[in-house]
């Protein structure tokens, strides 16, 4: 995807051309189109949604549209600015769009074809295969900053929240968490290291660097968590752990099947194997009445409210379940309560881990 | 008593500009402010009992009080250097002349800084707004006019240092502008730009005119004050939310890009749209700004009906859909301008023209 971004910040560049270049260069270009002739960003938006329907491609208007708009430097075809949408594109830009589009073919997401995409007002860059942060995950954040916000914390000097992330993916729970809370300072640890150097490369282009420790780790590897202890005790897990139930990952949509790592979306049979890991390691982790935020499959609050029963000896229990904008039941608040277990005092504090070089 | 004293200060301040350089040494303004500034008078009264007082202020009233302390000091200053008036030294005397001469100026300015403090704001004046921009008659020609007009109130927003956010926009097939919504914020925005709503009018020779015949086209602006968490209070329970999420099991089982957001508020009806953004939650955001704009302005045009008698300037939306709105437009005029009746899109409301 590196060649997409090069090839873009080239011509946008570049100075406009029009006229005479056209000639070869637009004749074996567009075999659905049958007449040349200069096109404006409008003009090809309605193109190509009447080829990416006739291929029968989900939200064909929409990908269109997030294609143009990218070429010209925007974030949405809404948002251009107005002059842009009746004045005609040069060989260049009709060049990249022919490109993009032919991945959008390819039933490639949209995130993936344009490089990046926004998650609670911050741009992070998107490659695959690691996850695409989804819509309602930037509901979990907010309830995350609600509750966490308005209480004072103090670790040792630093002060702010010490929160560890399991799966960080890109690192957009991460990284708009540290956005939103200056004091923060945040774990973000993923078994793939697709992920670890995805969310390295977005923490120095937001440059949270300094308040992030990025850790490759598998939650379900016995002992992973011991190193994990040095840092300190916690004052909160969030996660957005794979928890599609096993059966349910053949239906998915091509777009996720065939570019998103499997891994990050598989949950096992009933969609809690890593949930119920992080659950497990969570007490050893966290403070007393430290909390856990999980965004979580609809069947799960459920599950979950009868898993962490028959587990008595993690001294969780389930606080809160929120609804997503939907209206699905989609957030789980986990507190735990009663002392620390298990740890020896000498533990802490630990010496502070050098940051992550790269 | 008290609009008695303001309706004095109106005359004052709007029938005469500026004071000029003081003539006599024992006045320092014009015979209607130093009337107004009489020892012993009420305002001298109420702004002692402003300083004196321990109870909560009002809006503003502790920029009043510093004021006049100020003033009050300045006064002193002014008098003891009226001593100096009658030294022996010259070079003294005229040194004094020109302290007393400054001293003079900067008092009659802290009056007038009085009086306007004096003059109460709307409880709007200090909001942010929403900017609304619709395209009247005159077909392609008002489009254009309209998208001159947004761009215009853009800049001058860019120059007052206000934030500025483009919400929506809904262009024409040439350039021009058929509809488009902003948010703007920042210091006394509202305040700068409450007399903007209404219609405009424009006569030229439009770009689309071969013959150079003279046309006129109008263009409306609306002026919605955005109202803060304490002033509207929505329940979240009369709201439905409208994404294109909605079907199937979301969450990580699905991958979407539309994140167009619709709000509907279920007891009024209003509805309030956005797909500005990426992300969704911005798009909801927004959304939510533009509805609490619309509610709010509701809310104020009802309690200013309440108030007022029915010859007012009133701008009213209905439903809002984009390309097709439904204005209604009321105009008063004083004595002075013509009365012209401009009704984009009817609907009879009793006293509308009277």
């Amino acid at each position: 995807m590196e060649c997409w971004g090069r090839m873009l910040r080239a011509f946008l560049s570049g100075p406009g051309r029009r006229g005479a270049t056209w000639g070869s260069a637009y004749s074996s270009w567009q075999p659905h189109r049958p007449v040349p002739g200069l096109l404006n960003a409008t003009e090809l938006v309605s193109h190509w949604t009447a080829i990416f329907e006739k291929e029968g491609i989900p939200e064909a208007q929409e990908s269109s549209e997030y294609i143009v708009a990218h070429v010209l430097g925007a974030k949405t075809f809404q948002s251009l600015r107005p002059v842009l949408w009746t004045q005609p594109l040069t060989p260049w830009q009709l060049q990249c769009i022919q490109e993009l589009s032919s991945c959008r073919l390819q039933r490639m997401p949209v995130q993936y074809i344009l490089g990046e995409w926004d998650f609670q007002g911050l741009s992070l860059k998107m490659a695959p295969p690691v996850f695409i942060p989804r819509p309602e995950t930037e509901e979990l954040v907010e309830w995350v900053l609600e509750e966490v916000a308005p209480r004072p914390h103090a670790v040792g000097a630093q002060g702010g929240p010490l929160i560890l992330e399991v799966g960080c993916g890109s690192g957009a729970i991460s990284l708009s968490l540290l956005n939103q809370l200056p004091q923060s300072r945040v774990i973000a640890v993923d078994k793939g290291e697709a992920s670890i150097c995805l969310t390295r490369e977005n923490a120095q282009r937001l440059r949270l660097q300094d308040r992030i420790w990025i850790v490759p780790l598998d939650v379900t590897s016995e002992g992973s968590w011991a190193h994990l202890l040095s840092w300190g005790p916690m004052d909160l897990v969030v996660s957005n752990p794979p928890y599609v139930f096993h059966q349910d990952m053949e239906q998915l949509a091509p777009e996720i099947l065939s570019y998103e790592d499997p891994a990050a979306l598989d949950g096992g049979e009933k969609g809690m194997d890593i949930i119920t890991h992080i659950l497990a390691l969570a007490p050893r982790l966290l403070k007393d009445s430290g909390s856990i935020f999980l965004e979580v499959d609809p069947r799960h609050p459920e599950l979950v409210g009868g898993w962490l029963q028959s587990r008595p000896d993690l001294s969780l229990h389930l606080v809160a379940v929120r609804k997503d904008f939907c209206g699905r039941p989609r957030f789980l608040h986990i507190r735990r309560s009663g002392p620390q277990r298990g740890c020896p005092v000498h533990a802490w504090p630990g010496p502070q881990p050098a940051r992550v070089p790269g | 008593m008290r609009s008695r004293l303001l309706l004095s200060v109106a005359r004052c301040l709007w029938t005469r500009r500026t004071i000029g350089p003081a003539r006599r040494y024992v006045s320092c303004g014009t015979p209607q402010l130093e009337e107004l500034f009489a020892r012993g008078g009420p305002l001298r009264t109420y702004l002692e009992r402003q300083a004196g007082s321990e109870s909560q202020l009002q809006f503003r009233g502790a920029e009043l009080v510093a004021v006049a302390k100020l003033l009050s000091e300045k006064e002193q200053e002014l008098q003891e250097t009226e001593h100096l008036l009658h030294d022996e030294n010259e070079d003294l005397r005229k040194l004094a002349e020109n302290e007393i001469t400054s001293c003079q100026k900067e008092i009659a300015q802290l009056k007038h800084q009085i009086i306007l403090l004096l003059v109460p704001s709307e409880e709007t004046d200090e909001s942010d707004l929403i900017l609304e921009v619709t395209a009247g008659v005159g077909g392609q020609e008002a489009m254009l006019f309209t998208a001159e007009m947004f761009d215009m109130y853009q800049q001058y927003a860019a120059f007052k240092r206000w934030h500025f956010e483009t919400l929506e926009y809904f262009p024409s097939e040439i350039g021009g502008l058929r509809h488009a919504s902003a948010s703007i914020g920042g210091s006394e925005a509202y305040k700068h730009m409450k007399f903007e709503g209404g219609v405009h009018r424009v006569q030229r020779v439009p770009k689309t005119e071969k013959q150079g015949r003279i046309h006129t086209s109008t263009m409306t602006v609306a002026i919605l004050p955005q109202p803060t968490e304490i002033n509207l209070v929505i329940n979240p329970k009369d709201l439905r939310i409208d994404t294109k999420r909605a079907s199937g099991a979301g969450g990580q089982h699905v991958n979407t890009t539309d994140s167009a957001v619709r709000i509907v508020h279920l007891p009024t009806g209003v509805v309030s749209e956005c797909q500005q953004e990426r992300s969704q939650l911005k798009n909801r955001e927004m959304a939510m700004k533009k509805l609490r704009a619309k509610l709010y302005s509701m809310r104020l045009e009802e309690e200013t009906s309440k108030r007022y008698s029915a010859r007012k300037i009133q701008i009213s939306k209905q439903l809002f859909a984009p390309f097709s709105m439904e204005i209604l437009v009321t105009m008063s005029f004083s004595e002075k301008t013509n009365c012209s009746k401009l009704n984009l899109k009817g609907k009879e409301s009793p006293g509308m023209f009277a």
